[in-house]
C-alpha cells in the first residue's frame, strides 16, 4: 500500500552506515488502530499594520462534507479577564483540528492569565509567541494539528504578528494565511500587501522594472482585503464559509466585528 | 479491612480528570525548557509520528511539517562565512519564503537550520540557555566545541524518536580561533573548513568547492556565500527567496543583509555574465 | 544514500525502518474500545423559545442486527440539563456511571447552583478528548441539552475525538445527513429561535425522527423525547411513531430488476 502513496525510488537498498533497523515495516498486528485526528476546515488570516493587528476567521465547522455548525468562532482573545476576556490584548487564531485548536487555547491563555497574576503585569505578545512555540513543541512527538497565528501589539505599540507550523516553529510576520482555504488567500496577500510582482508604472519595461515599493497600509484597507480575501475564497473552497469573524487589535482594545458570508 | 474495602469501593473513573503534571503546569511560575515531551500512547511512538508528517514518504500524511533548505558555513583567515536561503517548504506548498535560517545562539555563536524548522529554533534556544548557563559557571565564554558537542549529545539522546535537522555551530573564540561543526539529527558531530547543508547542498558545494580558498579576503569570501547560495536556489526547487548572509569574526557576528534573490540574480548575469543558460530576453 | 533532493533532511529507512503506512488502519486486537460493538444510531434536538427538545429512539444494534430495543438514550442530569448518546452502549453506559458520580459529588459539597448545560458539556469534552489523547476513546457522539447560566437554551455537542460545537440544532450520526437539513429548514440560525414555539419544536424534532426511521435502517419506531425548560425537563421514554405514512414507498424506482 505504500508505494501507491510513495513517488520515492525504492528505500529498501542498501543503507550508507551499518544496518541496525529493520528495513521492512514491522509485520504482525498494531496495538492501536484508533486515529486521533480529523481536520475540521475553515481558514484564518492575519495581517499587521503600523499601529494595528487584524485578524480574521469564517465561523464553518465542518467533517468531511458535512457543516457541522455555521457558527463556531477561531479566534481566541488570549489573558483577558473572566469569561469574556476583558482588557485582553493578545488574539489567538487556530485552525486544522478543532479539539486540538481548543485545548491549545485554553492552555495559552491560561499560562497568559496565570503570568500575570504572578509578575502583576501582562504578558508581551513577544513572550506569549515564545511561550506558545514552547507548548506547541512540547507535543512534538504527538503533535497539535493545527496552524496558530497569533496578533496583537509590540512593544513598540506597532502591529504584531506570528504565525506557527503544527510543532512550533514560528516566524513574525507582515501577513499569513492558515487552514483550508490558505493557498488560496496566500498568494492575493503576497501581492496586495507586500506587493509581491507588481512594479511601478512607466518605469520601464523588461529589466528596468521598477518594484513597487512597500507602503504602510491603513486599516481600512486591510479590512477591505481580509473581507475580498474571503468572499473569494469561499467562492473557490467548500469548507470556508457562513460568516467572518474579525479583530482589530489597537492599543485602545480589540474590536470583534462579524460579516455573514455566504451559506451554500 | 478498611484497604481492602477502598480497593473496591474507589470508582472506576477516577482518572478521568487532568493529571498531577498538567495541574502543576499551570501554577509553575517559569516554564521549564524542560525535555518533558508527550508522548501517543503508542507501542511504536515514533513510527506513528513518521506516519502522520513524513510528507515524502506518504505526500497524503495529515501533518505537514516545514522542510527543505540550502545552508553553507566555510571557515577562512577573516573567520567564518554563514550563508543561507529562507525558503520553507511543507509538501510542494512554499510555507514561507522569508525564514530566518541562521539562529543567533548569543552574539558570537551562529547556527543554522536545515531540516525541520520546529526542531532547529527549538533546540538552539535551548542551546543558547545552555551556553549562557555555561558562562555564568566558568566566567568565560563556551568554546565552539564544547557548545556543538552538548547539541550532539543532545539531539543524540532523541535518536529514533523522529527529530530532523543537520545544523551548523559557528564561531570564533579566542582559543579555537575560527570553529565550525556540523550536528545532525543522527548524532553526527564532525568539524571541518567547509560544509553545505540541505536538499540545495550540492549546487551549493559545486560553486563553493571552486572558488573556495582559506586565504580570501573579507568581500570575496561573502560574496562567494552569497554567490553559493545564489547557484543553490536556482537549480533547487526547495530552496529560494532571500540570501542571508553573516560574518562571524573573534569580537562577534556581523550581519551582511537579507537580500532578495532574485535582483541579485540578474545583477550576476547581466553584470558579471554567469548564468548564459538563461536568456535575458524578458519580452 | 539516496541522490534525489527531496528525500534529504527527511526520516532514512536505514535509521527509522520503513513507513508504516498501517498506522492510518483500523484493526488490530483491541485493548481498549477501537471500535464501536453495540451501537445506537442517531440524536436529534432542537432549540426553542425558551427551552430545548432532544429525542433519541430507544434501539441498540449489533451490527445489523437490533440487538435491544428498550435501550434508553437519553439521560437526565439533572432538572436543567439532558444528554443524549449516540454511539457504543457501553461506552454510554460507563458515561452513565460518571456523570452519576459527578451528580453525587456535586450535590454534597456545592453551594446549591447545580451544574448547567454548559457547565455539562465543558466537563463532557474535556472528558471526551482526554480519552482520545489516551487513544482510549469513549465511542459517542453525545448531545448536551439544557439551559445555559442566564436560563437560555444550550445546546452543543462533544465527540469521540473531543471535537465540540454549538448549534440551533443538531443531529449526530444519520441525522447529521438526514434531519439536520429539515431542522435548519425551519431553524436557519440563532436568530430564527425566538420565533419557534415549543409546540413547533416538537412536532418538527418528531418529524424529523419520523423521516430517519423511514430511511435510517438502523433506527426504530420508538424513542425517547425530552423537553426541557426553565420548569424543568419533561422525559417520555416510549413514545411511538405517530401517523407513519409509507406512501413514498410506491413512488421508489430504480432497484433490483425493476428500472422504471
Amino acid at each position: 500500500m505504500a508505494s501507491v502513496f510513495s513517488g520515492a525510488p525504492p528505500q529498501s537498498g542498501p543503507g550508507y552506515s551499518f544496518k541496525q533497523t529493520p528495513t521492512e515495516a514491522p509485520s504482525g498486528t498494531r496495538q492501536h488502530g484508533f486515529y486521533p485526528y480529523t481536520d475540521n476546515g475553515g481558514s484564518t488570516l492575519g495581517i499587521s499594520g503600523a499601529d494595528f493587528t487584524i485578524l480574521a476567521g469564517d465561523t464553518r465547522h465542518t467533517s468531511g462534507y458535512n457543516i457541522n455548525t455555521r457558527y463556531a468562532p477561531k479566534l481566541f482573545k488570549i489573558g483577558g479577564e473572566g469569561p469574556d476576556n476583558k482588557g485582553a490584548s493578545i488574539v489567538l487564531s487556530v485552525v486544522g483540528f478543532a479539539a486540538d485548536g481548543e485545548a491549545l487555547k485554553e492552555r495559552l491563555d491560561t499560562i497568559v492569565k496565570m503570568y500575570k497574576y504572578q509578575h502583576g503585569k501582562p504578558m508581551s505578545v513577544a513572550a506569549c509567541a515564545q511561550r506558545l512555540s514552547h507548548i506547541l513543541y512540547g507535543k512534538r512527538f504527538f503533535p497539535y494539528y493545527v496552524h496558530a497565528i497569533l496578533g496583537g501589539l509590540d512593544e513598540e505599540g506597532r502591529g504584531a504578528l506570528y504565525s506557527y507550523d503544527p510543532v512550533g516553529s514560528y516566524e513574525r510576520e507582515q501577513c499569513r494565511a492558515a487552514g483550508a482555504a490558505a493557498s488560496l488567500i496566500m498568494p492575493f496577500l503576497d501581492n496586495q500587501v507586500n506587493f509581491k510582482n507588481q512594479y511601478v508604472p512607466d518605469s520601464g519595461s523588461g529589466h528596468e522594472l521598477q518594484e513597487k515599493p512597500r507602503t504602510p497600509l491603513d486599516q481600512n484597507h486591510v479590512l477591505e482585503l481580509v473581507r475580498d480575501a474571503f468572499t473569494s475564497a469561499v467562492e473557490r473552497h467548500i469548507e470556508v464559509g457562513d460568516g467572518l469573524q474579525v479583530m482589530i487589535i489597537k492599543k485602545e482594545g480589540i474590536m470583534e466585528a462579524f460579516h455573514p458570508l455566504k451559506q451554500d | 479491612m478498611d484497604s481492602l474495602v477502598s480497593q473496591y469501593s474507589r470508582p472506576v473513573h477516577s482518572a478521568e480528570g487532568p493529571s498531577q503534571d498538567e495541574h502543576q503546569e499551570l501554577s509553575q511560575t517559569t516554564p521549564p525548557l524542560s525535555l518533558q515531551f508527550s508522548l501517543p500512547p503508542v507501542a511504536q511512538s515514533s513510527a506513528w509520528l513518521r506516519a502522520m508528517t513524513d510528507d515524502y514518504s506518504n505526500p497524503n500524511c495529515p501533518i505537514k511539517i516545514a522542510h527543505g533548505t540550502t545552508t553553507l558555513a566555510f571557515r577562512f583567515k577573516g573567520g567564518i562565512i554563514v550563508a543561507t536561503d529562507s525558503r520553507a517548504t511543507a509538501g510542494n506548498w512554499i510555507a514561507s519564503q522569508t525564514v530566518k535560517k541562521v539562529i543567533e545562539i548569543n552574539n558570537c555563536l551562529l547556527g543554522t537550520m536545515a531540516g525541520g524548522a520546529a526542531d532547529c529554533q527549538y533546540w538552539l534556544a535551548y542551546l543558547g540557555m545552555q551556553c549562557r548557563l555555561h558562562e555564568l559557571r566558568h566566567k568565560r565564554r563556551i568554546s565552539v566545541a564544547a557548545a556543538s558537542k552538548i547539541l550532539a549529545n543532545l539531539v543524540y539522546s532523541y535518536k529514533g524518536m523522529g527529530l530532523s535537522m543537520g545544523t551548523m555551530c559557528a564561531g570564533v573564540t579566542p582559543q579555537e580561533g575560527p570553529a565550525l561543526y556540523y550536528i545532525d539529527s543522527d548524532g553526527t558531530r564532525l568539524a571541518g573548513n567547509l560544509f553545505c547543508v540541505g536538499s540545495g547542498q550540492t549546487f551549493a558545494y559545486g560553486v563553493l568547492d571552486a572558488e573556495y580558498s582559506y586565504d580570501l579576503d573579507d568581500e570575496a569570501a561573502l560574496e562567494l556565500g552569497r554567490r553559493s547560495i545564489l547557484a543553490a536556489t536556482h537549480r533547487d526547487a526547495y530552496s529560494g527567496g532571500f540570501i542571508n548572509l553573516y560574518h562571524v569574526k573573534e569580537d562577534g557576528w556581523v550581519k551582511h543583509g537579507f537580500n532578495d534573490t532574485n535582483p541579485i540574480f540578474w545583477k550576476t548575469k547581466l553584470e558579471k555574465g554567469e548564468f548564459s543558460n538563461v536568456t535575458a530576453d524578458l519580452e | 544514500m539516496n541522490h534525489l533532493p527531496q528525500a534529504w533532511g527527511r526520516p532514512r529507512d536505514d535509521v527509522y525502518g520503513a513507513y508504516d503506512q498501517s498506522h492510518f488502519q483500523m484493526g488490530g486486537p483491541n485493548q481498549h474500545t477501537q471500535s464501536p460493538i453495540v451501537t445506537g444510531t442517531s440524536v436529534v434536538a432542537a432549540k426553542f423559545k425558551d427551552g430545548i427538545v432532544i429525542a433519541a429512539d430507544n434501539l441498540a444494534s449489533y451490527g445489523s442486527l437490533a440487538r435491544f430495543t428498550d435501550v434508553k438514550r437519553l439521560r437526565k442530569f439533572n432538572d436543567q440539563v439532558v444528554v443524549g448518546f449516540g454511539g457504543d452502549v457501553s461506552d454510554m453506559q460507563y458515561l452513565d456511571r460518571l456523570l452519576n458520580s459527578l451528580d453525587i459529588r456535586e450535590n454534597y459539597g456545592s453551594d446549591g447552583t447545580p451544574l448547567n448545560a454548559k457547565n455539562l458539556h465543558t466537563y463532557l469534552s474535556k472528558v471526551m478528548y482526554k480519552r482520545r489523547s489516551d487513544f482510549n476513546p469513549l465511542w459517542n457522539h453525545l448531545l448536551i441539552a439544557g439551559l445555559d447560566g442566564e436560563d437560555k437554551p444550550f445546546l452543543a455537542s462533544a465527540d469521540l475525538l473531543g471535537t465540540t460545537f454549538s448549534a440551533p440544532t443538531l443531529a449526530t450520526g444519520f441525522g447529521a445527513h438526514l434531519a439536520q437539513p429539515i431542522l435548519r429548514r425551519s431553524i436557519p440560525d440563532e436568530a430564527a429561535v425566538p420565533n419557534v414555539s415549543r409546540e413547533e419544536a416538537v412536532l418538527l424534532v418528531k418529524e424529523a425522527m419520523k423521516v430517519l426511521f423511514y430511511r435510517d435502517a438502523r433506527s426504530m419506531d420508538k424513542y425517547s423525547i425530552a423537553v426541557v425548560t426553565k420548569d424543568g425537563v419533561e422525559l417520555k421514554q416510549d413514545e411511538k411513531l405517530e401517523s407513519q405514512s409509507w406512501a413514498f414507498a410506491e413512488g421508489i424506482r430504480g432497484y433490483g430488476t425493476q428500472v422504471n
